[in-house]
């Protein structure tokens, strides 16, 4: 934002600015409107600033807007967020990750994320050959392959079947993979944010592969959808008759096209690229397809450093599918430094694809002493767990860790645990133990921590 | 494609070396028991309907002719091969019009896109080098993906003949066909194989055991903190740098205008888009620096209609703070004397 672009708005006073992002900025369009509540948001946050000097909208004073009446009901239909925090939390790409931003990815801002829903319009998005915008009328799944009775289905056709609402984490494999060498992405959103919780609502696959009639020799369903990568993964029999869904609503609503509207696959627990997009084949098999997600992509190169270990050299997991658990403490972090010493309370988020979070342990020391957090909130399988933990902060420098157990009693490991399993040359599967280290001004990197010797 | 790249493109700019500090005082260890027991002893949250779908169902039966414009998959074992047929000569015009201007003449890959040729062999040294010849286990997922998603800007747009034709040329820049006349069909696929088909294992996690230590985890003087992004080397002995520097220690600023380039400004002055001076083309830049390093900086975080293109304000990622654009104009600069 250059600072001329501000410079003609600086002169209008606070009561403008609800008219201003009210009403003009319902004449433009497209990208005019983006910029201009760009534009005025910035504005906002100078005024906020200025006012705590001499705002006539603090006590004693009487606000402006408590001296006037408000927009009339559904003056927005579908609702949007404040002009104060518009564009402010939203998905954010990194532009040198990917060639093009049409097989690309976006970042749940998870520093502003509260609870343990994200929101539909900020959860992240991975797509292959971009989002297509389909005509959910003439959208068709089909079921084939070996089955007594191939299927069409309508999308009012699933809608006849019981549906069941769940609330699970949706995690991409890559989330942390840029840091696997070492540390690279300096905010929250760009090290965790491949990630986000929703409540998914949608028929469980075994009703339709009972409507279809399964042989007995069927062992793998490949799943493929109906964007221009026709994007396909080979799912076990296993999961797809467990908990996996066919979903057509996240928290409430229709599926944002993003997310794979009119339908998607939904396999809880397992890494956001099994749980295929734009759903409109299912066909079931006696092998798996080795599908280029599944082969060239989506597998984990070895280069173990332990001994015991060296046979997996240069080889590589395939269908490593479940996500294993970790967390992050989202307060403090990059985005939400301290401001000045006494007490805070530490929050974050953990998950796991094997179950429950059972417990989350923190460290404000690098790793050499840990206390358990207290969870907050439900404590739901497959799903983001709130953790929190009150703690006095007097100005001095901080390495501030966060460790998940789930009900497995699995422990999330550190960053040396995992490069001495599997080297540095794997991509997916970072569930590594983070580091923010809190510095004496109360700003916070992202770091982390090698052990000399 | 996505993660490979970043890590390919970012260089890890630092590390450095600090002391552990005091403890935050007046921390109360909070056990959470009985939440931990809660946890252990519940079944499933959500209640389900119990419901008989039989009749349910108003589906309607697929015919094969519906399947068959569907079923567009090819597996390793024969199932899905479809009729047609192509020549790595066949194929070899088809991929310089519809593939090299993003995988590169001779499958090389251009900038960030996916290289399709060589590191035959790499994959078992500890440098990968991955590409279809090097890491992918099957001959058919060529196939199967070439016609599938392929070419990237109009997916969808290959013929059976086509697709063959392609991914025979594909496995002749690998020289795993090394015959350009060989018909690769369903009747010739089975006799290819690729050099990583025994380079896979089921996956073996967990691999990371991992004890739940409470205090003394770590010996807290051989702790290393390396910073991510914009830190710098305070005399750490092993600075990260992901081999894209030596050992020297590098000039903060510099790092940050590096940085800054690789994530902002790379795409267009890489290669030169929309008129873009390129990293490097001294001759260029020494015009540009001509007026004067001010000016220049100005130009980059105001935007600037030169005479070979438009310089849009900070390269359109107006989220950069003036002193990164700064940095990078500096750093591009110093690359291009």
């Amino acid at each position: 934002m250059s600072k001329g672009t501000n410079k003609g708005a600086i002169d209008s006073q606070p009561e403008a600015l609800n008219r201003l992002l009210h009403s003009e900025a319902d004449k433009l369009s497209g990208v005019d409107r983006r910029r201009f509540i760009k534009n005025a948001a910035v504005f906002s946050s100078a005024v906020v600033a200025g006012s705590a000097m001499a705002s006539s909208n603090l006590p004693p004073n009487t606000p402006e807007w408590t001296k006037k009446l408000g927009l009339p009901v559904n003056t927005h239909p579908y609702g949007q967020p404040s002009p104060y925090v518009a564009e402010k939390i939203v998905r954010r790409r990194v532009p040198w990750l990917t060639p093009d931003a049409i097989a690309s990815i976006s970042f749940t801002p998870l520093a502003d994320i509260k609870g343990i829903i994200t929101p539909n319009g900020l959860v992240f998005e991975r797509d292959h050959a971009g989002v297509p915008t389909i005509n959910p009328d003439e959208h068709r799944l089909m079921i084939h392959g070996l089955v007594e009775r191939p299927i069409i289905f309508t999308m009012e056709d699933l809608m006849r079947f019981p549906s069941e609402s769940r609330i699970h984490f949706l995690e991409c494999p890559a989330n942390g993979g840029m840091e696997i060498k070492g540390p690279q992405m300096g905010r929250l959103q760009f090290t965790h944010g491949m990630n986000s919780c929703c409540e998914w609502t949608g028929v469980p696959l075994r009703y339709l592969l009972e409507e279809v009639g399964v042989k007995p020799e069927g062992k793998w369903i490949l799943a493929e959808g109906a964007d221009g990568a026709a994007m396909s993964r080979s799912i076990p029999i296993e999961k797809a008759l467990d908990d996996s869904l066919v979903v057509y609503a996240q928290n409430g609503e229709p599926l944002r096209p993003e997310n794979g509207f009119p339908i998607r696959l939904f396999n809880p627990g397992w890494e956001g690229n099994t749980m295929i997009k734009w759903l409109r084949r299912l066909e079931v098999g006696d092998k798996p397809y080795y599908q280029r997600e599944e082969t060239s992509k989506y597998t984990d190169l070895l280069y173990p450093r332990r001994e015991d270990y060296k046979d997996r050299y240069g080889k590589a997991y395939i269908f490593s599918m479940e996500m294993e658990a970790k967390s992050v403490v989202t307060f403090p972090c990059p985005e939400k430094p301290l401001k000045g010493k006494g007490k805070y309370i530490l929050e974050g988020l953990a998950w796991s694809g094997k179950g429950r979070i059972k417990a989350v342990d923190v460290s404000f020391d690098g790793g050499v002493t840990w206390q358990t957090a207290q969870l907050k909130g439900l404590v739901l399988p497959k799903a983001w767990t709130r953790f929190a933990l009150p703690f006095n902060w007097n100005g001095e420098k901080l390495l501030v860790q966060s460790r998940a157990i789930d009900e497995t009693g699995y422990v999330q490991p550190t960053y040396k645990q995992m490069r001495d399993a599997r080297g540095t040359h794997f991509i997916y599967h970072n569930n590594a133990i983070h580091t923010w280290m809190v510095k004496e001004s109360g700003e916070v990197d992202s770091v982390q921590i090698f052990e000399k010797g | 494609m996505l993660a490979g790249t970043a890590l390919a493109l970012a260089g890890l700019l630092s590390a450095c070396q600090a002391e552990i500090d005091a403890q935050p005082q007046a921390q109360k260890p909070v056990t959470d028991k009985a939440a931990e027991k809660a946890v252990e002893s519940t079944g499933s949250p959500y209640r389900s309907l119990k419901v008989d779908i039989a009749g349910i169902s108003v589906g309607k039966p697929a015919t094969p002719e519906e399947i068959a414009g569907w079923d567009i998959d090819v597996r390793p074992d024969g199932h899905g091969w479809p009729d047609g047929s192509g020549t790595p000569a066949q194929g070899e015009g088809l991929y310089d019009e519809k593939c090299a201007s993003c995988h590169g003449t001779f499958g090389e890959g251009e900038g960030a896109w996916p290289k399709l040729a060589g590191g035959i062999g790499t994959i078992k040294t500890g440098s990968p080098e991955k590409t279809v010849g090097s890491y992918w286990p099957y001959a058919s997922t060529l196939l199967d993906y070439v016609h599938r998603a392929m070419p990237f800007p109009s997916p969808h747009s290959l013929s059976w003949d086509e697709a063959w034709a392609i991914s025979a040329y594909v496995l002749y820049l690998n020289e795993i066909i090394t015959d350009e006349d060989f018909v690769l069909s369903k009747e010739t696929f089975a006799s290819v194989h690729m050099p990583n088909e025994d380079g896979f294992i089921p996956d073996m996690r967990p691999d990371t055991p991992q004890e739940r230590c409470m205090k003394d985890c770590v010996d807290p003087s051989k702790i290393e903190i390396k910073v991510a992004l914009l830190g710098y080397c305070s005399g750490a002995e092993d600075c990260i740098d992901n081999g894209a520097s030596g050992k020297e220690k590098p000039d903060p600023a510099q790092l940050v205008g590096k940085k800054v380039y690789e994530s902002a400004c790379k795409l267009c002055h890489e290669g030169g888009l929309g008129g873009a001076p390129k990293l490097g083309d001294v001759d260029e830049w020494r015009k540009r620096a001509e007026k004067g390093m001010d000016t220049l900086i100005k130009h980059a975080i105001e935007g600037f209609q030169g005479e070979a293109g438009v310089m849009p304000p900070k390269g359109g990622q107006t989220q950069l703070s003036d002193e990164d654009v700064a940095a990078a104009v500096r750093y591009m600069v110093e690359q291009s004397q």
